[in-house]
């Protein structure tokens, strides 16, 4: 007999948004939207027009001197290097500039108009170097060297750079013998990408104001992932403690990863440091934001994969050159998590994988959705269905019989924790119409239908913890202050959630802390990696319930019963014994009355809790293999059914199928509009998107030639399918959604144009003519 | 550069503004009349996330000048509920999930207002036609396209007197 | 090229002439540095780019008539300068008797910024892949201009020398666009193909309009007009003759679309191939010739 769990309300309920109203309304604060009054300055900056460049020479002298300038600063001014993971960069260039856009010159002035026509006073002189547009190049023994102090570089102890060449991150697995496998495979299929950069395109552009006052304590607004990670980047920066940081975040127009880390916002600060007192407010044109914040690194991926006549997967050898730009501080960590999942969620005993992140003179590669799993499975999942057809089996079945489950020894040497892929699979299948081929909708097209698998574990250091606050009010309300940013996903909802659901009051009682301040909100590492839900989610529960065993001790001591035996249900005390009961409102402020008017117990309640995993282990730097490289994997699937005209190559995805195994969905809903929205963010990806760039210089910087999806190309429909095996340490069992659902799609359009046309489209994205100049080469059309 | 005092009614109320010739109408909003709620999202006309209301219809506030509207009518997504009662096109978009991080959010409930407007029962195509020029990079549409049938069918019912 | 653009718009000056004829004359004072605009939306973006920096923008919208839409049965229709897209979309007469005029302005942008673009403001922008261009050059536009030496008429046939230069002397407003009444029994289409479904520019456009007409050899004359593979809007005049020449069908369509492909001149650049551009024109072209004839063959 199963017995069914029950969930505390409202967790697994579909609660309404907490912003939802006022983001309806215009009411909803955005950094640009904050107002600093007449002393507000304004900056611009003064970019790199060339991809590799020694600066020669400098002279702000005419742009000081013009009327309504405030400051002028370079490289020069701040000599201090930054990075998350590897500290590889400066504020503003010294000596040279790495990429096109790459800050030169920064300028404050009381006018957004001023400062932009400061910058055409500053007068640089360059001297151009050859340059690296290619990271295999860039790997190459040929290529010029663009870091030469890479080995001086302060770097994490689990990034691997290699002093005296571009790599900046080599990571390796060498499980089992690879090479030695090769001989009992009977099929195997060997390919190479190109995956082109991409950009986030939050709606919202970066925007950061930031002041220094007298005594050099800095304050930051800005669109921030990740507040407390800026506060700690900028006092290193500084030489300040970043106890004199504060970093306030409101809302997030979109960051889907481009807001992580630190990037424009230093340059704010630095400018800020030159106009002691007054704010200073640095916005990017959608022009600029297209190349000078983060972009998605480029990767040129190198498959092999066999599998025995059974189609076993026996071996793997991958080969992956990152094209991490001119700076890798945060993109070396994505060479690292793709290697370590590199085989995609796969049981194959022998595998042998060499990432590489490479400096280019590109724009910097930063974590966008995904964090290396897209681009990776782009290239995997597409090799995977073409070894199922030359080893004659269908691709479902395949990946039925291959699929990473429950207790398998996976990559890195991890035992899987429990996982629902087989069943995300097999109902992503069956909703698709796995087998069946529907007529196309007219004489000129071809419908085909393609399906892919994904995983990704947050990828973050071993001891990244969050922490949550919960506050009592004297009207029974509870106020929870966390640290995770509300960037549209909807964390601050299920926060709500969480503490209602812990504590037992109606979520309608519960207000969530904003906009985030690192001076009051709880620490959060970043809001990165799909982690909220489940270790943000474990600090509030803690939060919680630190508050709960308060109240319940305190109502326990005052009706002399045992805590055992009371509960909060529904924003009261009661006793499961007595059937006495009493609503938290007041005890929580004002405490209990003793009898006879001896006193009171009790006093305000806060709650406090944190949560931090403690059982990611190192890996060996030799072969990747340790007893626990992640703290586990969020995996799914995705099916989709395409149309490709034969007339004009364009390909129209008709409906899309997601299946996600979250382990527990707090606020299903939530989930699948998550699922949605990355379905169709990656199928923007997958048909639209890609930084042209031409000897580093980007060719398609604005939304005129760099397209996204649209309304008109959103699909009919996107059937969300919730899978529920729970995560044993998430709360409620419950694990993240956030970035898994776009990882799968381009793969699953990939192999839908093959089931429809009978031809690989390799790299995105799939546009109307890659398409049609594919099918012309195959001699498929005229 | 010369500066225009212009007349025009933003979300019913009379307004006085100075405003120098290559002063925006979004600017005019954000910087003069801290109506934040209009967003710049590309200042080319391409993201629509600046779309108002100009004399009934939407137009991208980063490509219309501010002397160009005197004497005009603007309806900002401020506007949009009155007092305090959300427009149907408000309420849909909440209960259909249609909104996440909420920034191309205003921009979208002024193009369906306007298409709700001019078309009170438009057909899933027209929906989609309406709202090309808006953006979004978080919802995916669906649920988007969902709320303005939802606002829709809410309209036609409280017109019909149910 | 990465676009330097600026945050915003630079300073000019913002001239709203009374008449006509003040807007012909301030033009003619500040040659280089004056300018006219109508919805703005070429001329904002490209003074946002540092592409153009007019010290003065002249606003000719609501100048003399020139917001009229209206249609004559016996002589035609008449499009101000000022009317914007979406009103020629919406008009019964436009909807009624050029419904190829509406198509090519539905194909447009968006919703918000048909409000703002003009048939005028398209023509003039001269770009060669503008979107209302083909259905004005095929359906005989004529256009009023207002200039130094008062009032002309020109025919677009000739209006187009590049890629944003036109026939326009310095103090020349656009006043209307004049279309005659067409033949009976005239379809067309305008086929469009960008990289979304809706909205983008065009990477290749094609015009396609035909009539039933007794003086050619074929019993139909087609015009066909390509967008976006030549420095200018382009007739696909071999084409054409072929057409008045042999009998509508499959085959004549095919080889008609074989001469409009052998017409153009694409480029490579950032939005598409020459080759693949040529593919296009020619696919483009024979089902642009197959619904015009659907078309026509139904009246």
């Amino acid at each position: 007999m199963t017995t069914k769990k029950t969930f505390p309300h409202p967790i697994g309920e579909n609660v309404p948004r907490v912003d939802a109203h006022e983001k309806v309304t215009g009411a909803a604060l955005f950094a640009d939207d904050i107002q600093f009054g007449p002393g507000l300055l304004f900056a611009r900056i003064k970019r790199s027009p060339h991809p590799h460049a020694l600066i020669k020479r400098i002279d702000v002298s005419k742009a000081r001197s013009f009327p309504g300038v405030k400051a002028v600063v370079t490289g020069e001014d701040f000599p201090g290097f930054t990075g998350l993971y590897l500290q590889d960069r400066h504020i503003f260039c010294r000596e040279r500039a790495r990429y096109v856009g790459d800050p030169v010159a920064g300028v404050a002035a009381v006018t957004e108009d001023i400062a932009e026509r400061a910058l055409e006073l500053i007068e640089v002189e360059y001297e151009p170097l050859p340059g690296v547009f290619d990271p295999e190049f860039g790997a190459s023994p040929a290529a010029p060297l663009l870091h030469p102090d890479l080995g001086k570089y302060k770097v994490m102890n689990f990034i691997f750079p290699a002093p005296g060449t571009n790599i900046s991150n080599h990571f390796k697995i060498r499980k089992g013998d690879a090479a030695g496998a090769w001989k009992d495979c009977a099929a195997i299929v060997e390919r190479a990408y190109h995956i082109p950069h991409i950009q986030h395109v939050p709606i919202e552009p970066h925007v950061a104001i930031a002041k220094v006052d007298t005594h050099g304590k800095v304050t930051l607004w800005g669109s921030s992932q990740s507040p407390f990670a800026q506060r700690s980047l900028i006092a290193t920066a500084m030489g300040i403690s970043p106890a004199d940081v504060q970093v306030i975040a409101p809302y997030v127009g979109g960051g889907f990863g481009c807001k992580a880390g630190l990037s424009m916002e230093a340059l704010a600060v630095a400018i800020a440091t030159q106009v002691r007192g007054r704010p200073v407010k640095l916005r990017l044109t959608r022009e600029e934001e297209f190349y000078t914040a983060f972009v998605r690194q480029g990767l040129v991926s190198h498959f092999k994969m066999g599998c025995d006549k059974a189609g076993n997967l026996l071996a793997m050898e991958n080969r992956f050159y990152w094209d991490g730009g001119a700076y890798t501080e945060y993109g070396v960590n994505i060479t690292r998590a793709s290697g370590y999942s590199s085989t995609g969620p796969y049981d194959v005993p022998n595998v042998s994988t060499d990432s590489f992140c490479v400096y280019t003179n590109h724009p910097v590669g930063g974590p966008m959705r995904g964090f290396g799993m897209p681009e990776m499975h782009a290239g995997l999942e597409q090799c995977i269905s073409e070894l199922a057809e030359k080893i004659g089996m269908d691709g479902m079945e395949f990946r039925k019989l291959n699929c990473v489950r429950t207790g398998d020894t996976i990559v890195t040497g991890m035992i899987m924790h429990p996982t629902g892929l087989s069943e995300c699979l097999a109902k992503a299948a069956e909703a698709i119409g796995w087998g069946r081929k529907d007529p196309p909708s007219a004489p000129n097209k071809r419908r085909g239908k393609g399906i892919a698998l994904m995983w990704k574990a947050p990828a973050m250091p071993p001891n990244a913890g969050s922490s949550a606050k919960v506050d009592l009010n004297e009207d029974g309300t509870v106020t929870v202050s966390v640290g995770g940013q509300e960037l549209g996903q909807g964390s601050f909802t299920i926060a709500a959630q969480m503490a209602a659901g812990a504590l037992g009051v109606p979520y309608k009682d519960v207000r969530v802390n904003g906009p985030l301040d690192t001076n009051t909100s709880p620490y959060e590492w970043q809001t990165v990696a799909s982690r909220l839900t489940w270790s943000m989610g474990n600090a509030v529960v803690a939060a919680a319930r630190d508050a709960r065993k308060q109240i319940i001790d305190m109502v326990a001591e005052a009706w002399n019963e045992n805590p055992d035996n009371l509960d909060i249900v529904d924003g009261s005390v009661i006793s499961y014994k007595s059937e006495e009961s009493i609503p938290l409102k007041n005890i929580v402020i004002y405490g209990i009355p003793k009898p006879n008017d001896q006193g009171w117990m009790g006093g305000p309640v806060v709650g406090r809790g944190n949560f931090m995993p403690g059982y990611v282990t190192g890996l060996d730097p030799e072969t990747g293999q340790g007893p626990r490289a992640v703290v586990h994997y969020t995996t799914g699937a995705q099916a989709v059914e395409v149309e490709v005209d034969m007339d004009t190559g364009r390909v129209d995805v008709i409906r899309g199928v997601a299946a996600f195994d979250v382990g527990k969905a707090i606020n299903p809903d939530m989930v699948r509009a998550q699922m949605e929205g990355g379905f169709v963010q990656g199928m923007s990806t997958a048909l639209f998107e890609g930084l042209q760039l031409k000897e580093g210089v980007l060719q398609n910087s604005s939304f005129v030639d760099y397209r996204i999806a649209t309304s008109s190309d959103a699909p009919q429909d996107i059937q969300t399918i919730i899978v529920e095996e729970a995560q044993d340490d998430g709360p409620w069992g419950a694990r993240g959604i956030g970035e898994h659902a776009l990882v799968p799609t381009v793969p699953a359009i990939a192999n839908a144009i093959y089931d429809a046309i009978g031809l690989r489209p390799g790299a995105p994205p799939f546009t109307p003519e890659k398409i049609y100049l594919l099918m012309q080469e195959a001699g498929l059309v005229e | 550069m010369t500066i225009h005092r212009i007349t025009l009614s933003i979300n019913g109320s009379s307004e006085q503004v100075d405003v120098s010739s290559n002063l925006t109408l979004l600017q005019m909003l954000r910087e003069k009349l801290a109506l934040t709620g209009t967003k710049n999202g590309c200042m080319a006309g391409e993201c629509g996330a600046c779309t108002v209301m100009l004399n009934g219809e939407p137009v991208n506030s980063c490509m219309v000048l501010a002397v160009e509207c005197d004497g005009a009518e603007v309806l900002t997504v401020e506007g949009l509920a009155k007092d305090s009662v959300l427009d149907p096109i408000q309420e849909s978009i909440i209960d259909q999930g249609g909104v996440q991080c909420g920034f191309c959010t205003p921009g979208i409930l002024i193009s369906a207002r306007a298409l709700l407007d001019r078309k009170p029962n438009p057909s899933e195509d027209d929906i989609r036609e309406a709202l090309v020029g808006n953006l979004c990079r978080c919802t995916g549409y669906l649920r988007i396209i969902e709320a303005v049938q939802e606002a829709s069918e809410r309209q036609l019912q409280t017109a019909s007197g149910d | 090229m990465t676009i330097d653009a600026h945050p915003a718009l630079p300073e000019f000056d913002y001239i709203r002439p009374a008449t006509l004829v003040e807007a012909s004359q301030f033009l003619v004072r500040y040659p280089d540095d004056a300018r006219p605009f109508l919805g703005g939306t070429d001329v904002f973006v490209r003074m946002r780019d540092g592409l153009i920096k007019p010290k003065y923008l002249i606003d000719v919208k609501n100048l003399d008539g020139t917001n009229d839409l209206s249609f004559d049965p016996q002589k035609g229709l008449t499009i101000g300068a000022g009317v914007n897209m979406n009103r020629v979309i919406a008009s019964p007469a436009v909807q009624t008797h050029y419904p190829l005029l509406a198509e090519a302005c539905r194909s447009v942008a968006s919703y918000q910024l048909r409000t703002r673009a003009t048939i005028a403001g398209n023509i003039c922008n001269a770009s060669p892949a503008g979107d209302s261009i083909g259905a004005c050059l095929v359906l005989d536009g004529v256009l009023d201009i207002h200039g130094v030496d008062g009032a002309r008429q020109e025919a677009l046939a000739n209006f187009f020398k590049g890629p944003g230069k036109t026939t326009l002397k310095c103090g020349d407003i656009v006043t209307a666009i004049r279309f005659p009444l067409l033949p009976k029994g005239a379809a067309g289409a305008y086929l469009k193909l960008g990289r979304n479904k809706l909205s983008d520019l065009s990477i290749v456009g094609v015009t396609v309009w035909g009539y039933p007409d007794g003086k050619v050899a074929s019993g139909y004359s087609f015009r066909i007009a390509l967008a976006s593979v030549a420095p200018v809007p382009l007739r696909a005049e071999r084409a054409e003759a072929y057409l008045s020449e042999h009998t509508p069908e499959a085959e004549v369509f095919h080889e008609a679309a074989r001469l409009a492909e052998a017409a153009c001149s694409p480029i490579d650049d950032v939005r598409g191939s020459a080759r693949y551009r040529k593919a296009m024109v020619r696919n483009l072209t024979r089902k642009g010739l197959e619904k015009a004839w659907e078309g026509i063959s139904r009246q």
